[in-house]
C-alpha cells in the first residue's frame, strides 16, 4: 500500500496555521451572539424561535443543495449556520414561519449554491433571502407594523421610521446611549448596538474580517449623514443618530465583510465599504425605503469584481525579445 | 470539506434547533394582550401607528374606553373594533353587528360613517379639542 500522505503536493503556502472554515465561521457566530441573545432576552421565546428555525432550515437547505448537486457534504462548514443566523438576526421577532424557511431557502439556494457553494457567492446570501421577501411580501418587515403588541418601556416606533416621517425633531426622542444598549426595535440581533461593535471588534482583532470595510462603512454613513444634516438640519438626522440605529452596525460587522462578496485590495475594500455607507444614507434620506443597509451592500456587491481591479502593480516589468 | 465530527455536531444541532424552532413557534408564537399596546392601521393614503395603550392607561391620557368606543351601555361583551361597524369606503353591505341590537328593517336607509370618516372625525376632533395631538396628514399617515 502506498502511503498518500508523502505523494501529496501542494502550492504554496506550505506551512498552514490552523485557520479553517469552521473556525471562521465558528468565531462570527460567536461574535454574533450577545447580540442575537439581547434580542431573545428582550422578545422572549418568538424570537429563539425565529432564530432556532432559521439556523436549523439553512443547514438543512445546505444538506439538500449538497444532495442535489451530489457534492460533499458542507453541513458542517458552519456557514449555513452563520448564513441562517444572519438572516434570523434581521427578521422582526413575530416573523412567520413560512418566511423564515423560505428565506433560509433562497439565501442558501439562490444567493449561495447556484454559484457553486461557498466563496463562489457574488452577494451576501443572508442578505438575497431578505431581500427577496421584503421585497415579495411587502409590509412583512415593517417593524412598526410588527411589534405592535410589545411594550418595554422605551420608545417602540421604529427609529428610521419615525425620522422618515416626521423629520429630524423624531431623533430628540431616541438617546444615542439607549440606542446604543439596545433600546430600540429592530431585528432580533440588529438593536444591540455595544453588543454588535463588541462582536466587531473581535472579529477585526482576530482578524476574520478586515478593518477597512468596517470602518469605511461607518465613515461613508457618518460623512454622508453629516451632509445631509448640514444641508437641512430639519428634515435629515444626526449622523450619530444614523450609526447607531436600523441595520448600520450589524450590516458594517457582519453584512458587508462577507468574504467571497467582498474585495480584497486596500484601495477597493477602502471604496466598496464607503460606497456601501453612502448609499445606505442615499437610500434612508431620499429613497423610498426606510433602511438602506440591505440594498446598498447588495448593490456594492454587485461592483465588487469591478472594484477589485484595482490591485497593486506586479513587481518587475516585461523585457521583449528577452 | 468537512470532518465527520464536525458533520455529526451539524446534524445534532440542526436537530436540536429544529425542535426548540417548532416548538416555540407552536406554543408561543403570537404574544396577544387583551388590550391592544398599538394598532398599525393600514390604508392607500399610509399606514397610520396608533398608540393605544398611551391613549387608555391612566399614566398616558387616561380616556376611558367609551370616550371613542361607542359600545352600547350596559353590554359585557368585549369591545367592537371599529372596523365591526365603520366599513372601508364603497362597501355598502350593513354591518353584522348592527343586527345585535337592532331589526334591519330598522336601519335599512341609514348609512353608516365610513371607516375612514369615522377615524378621521374620532382622532382630529379630539385633538382639536384638547388642542394637542396631530391634525396634519402627515403627522400620522406615514408614507407607504
Amino acid at each position: 500500500m502506498v502511503d498518500q500522505k508523502k505523494l501529496i503536493v501542494s502550492p504554496a503556502p506550505f506551512w498552514h496555521d490552523g485557520s479553517s472554515i469552521p473556525v471562521r465561521q465558528v468565531h462570527t457566530i460567536a461574535a454574533a451572539i450577545p447580540a442575537v441573545l439581547f434580542g431573545v432576552f428582550l422578545y422572549g421565546l418568538p424570537a429563539l424561535g425565529v432564530v432556532c428555525l432559521s439556523v436549523s432550515t439553512a443547514m438543512l437547505w445546505e444538506l439538500a443543495a449538497n444532495r442535489m448537486t451530489g457534492r460533499a457534504y458542507s453541513i458542517g462548514d458552519g456557514n449555513a449556520a452563520l448564513i441562517g443566523l444572519l438572516l434570523a438576526m434581521l427578521m422582526p421577532a413575530t416573523v412567520p414561519w413560512w418566511a423564515v424557511i423560505i428565506g433560509t431557502c433562497v439565501a442558501l439556494f439562490v444567493g449561495k449554491h447556484i454559484y457553486g457553494g461557498i466563496g463562489g457567492n457574488p452577494f451576501n446570501p443572508a442578505l438575497i433571502g431578505y431581500a427577496i421577501i421584503m421585497v415579495s411580501w411587502k409590509g412583512l418587515f415593517d417593524f412598526n407594523a410588527a411589534l405592535v403588541n410589545y411594550d418595554f418601556g422605551f420608545n417602540m416606533i421604529y427609529p428610521l421610521a419615525a425620522v422618515k416621517q416626521h423629520g429630524a425633531a423624531a431623533a430628540a426622542n431616541y438617546p444615542l446611549c439607549s440606542l446604543l444598549l439596545g433600546m430600540q426595535t429592530g431585528g432580533i440581533g440588529a438593536t444591540f448596538g455595544l453588543g454588535l461593535i463588541l462582536g466587531g471588534l473581535y472579529l477585526i482583532v482576530r482578524g476574520f474580517i478586515r478593518w477597512e470595510i468596517s470602518i469605511s462603512f461607518l465613515a461613508g454613513v457618518f460623512i454622508t449623514a453629516l451632509l445631509f444634516n448640514i444641508a437641512n438640519p430639519v428634515k435629515f438626522a444626526d449622523p450619530f443618530f444614523h450609526l447607531l440605529t436600523g441595520y448600520t452596525l450589524i450590516g458594517a460587522f457582519f453584512l458587508a465583510t462577507d468574504d467571497s462578496s467582498s474585495p480584497v485590495n486596500l484601495i477597493p475594500m477602502l471604496l466598496y465599504g464607503a460606497g456601501a455607507g453612502v448609499m445606505t444614507m442615499l437610500i434612508r434620506n431620499i429613497g423610498a425605503y426606510v433602511d438602506g443597509v440591505v440594498f446598498a451592500v447588495l448593490l456594492f456587491n454587485i461592483a465588487n469584481p469591478l472594484l477589485d481591479k484595482i490591485r497593486p502593480k506586479a513587481l518587475g516589468k516585461v523585457i521583449d525579445h528577452a | 470539506m468537512t470532518s465527520k465530527k464536525h458533520l455529526q455536531i451539524a446534524y445534532s444541532m440542526t436537530a436540536i434547533l429544529l425542535i426548540i424552532g417548532l416548538f416555540s413557534y407552536a406554543a408561543f408564537s403570537a404574544k396577544k394582550p387583551d388590550q391592544p399596546v398599538r394598532i398599525m392601521y393600514k390604508g392607500v393614503a399610509g399606514s397610520v401607528l396608533f398608540d393605544h395603550k398611551t391613549h387608555s392607561a391612566d399614566m398616558g391620557y387616561g380616556l376611558s374606553c367609551n370616550d371613542c368606543h361607542h359600545h352600547p351601555p350596559g353590554q359585557d361583551s368585549d369591545f367592537l373594533a371599529c372596523s365591526a361597524c365603520h366599513k372601508a369606503e364603497g362597501d355598502t353591505a350593513k354591518p353584522e353587528s348592527c343586527t345585535d341590537c337592532h331589526d334591519p328593517a330598522d336601519y335599512e336607509d341609514y348609512e353608516m360613517m365610513t371607516k375612514t370618516n369615522a377615524f378621521h372625525a374620532q382622532c382630529i376632533e379630539c385633538h382639536q379639542q384638547i388642542g394637542a395631538g396631530p391634525v396634519e396628514c402627515a403627522a400620522c399617515h406615514a408614507a407607504n
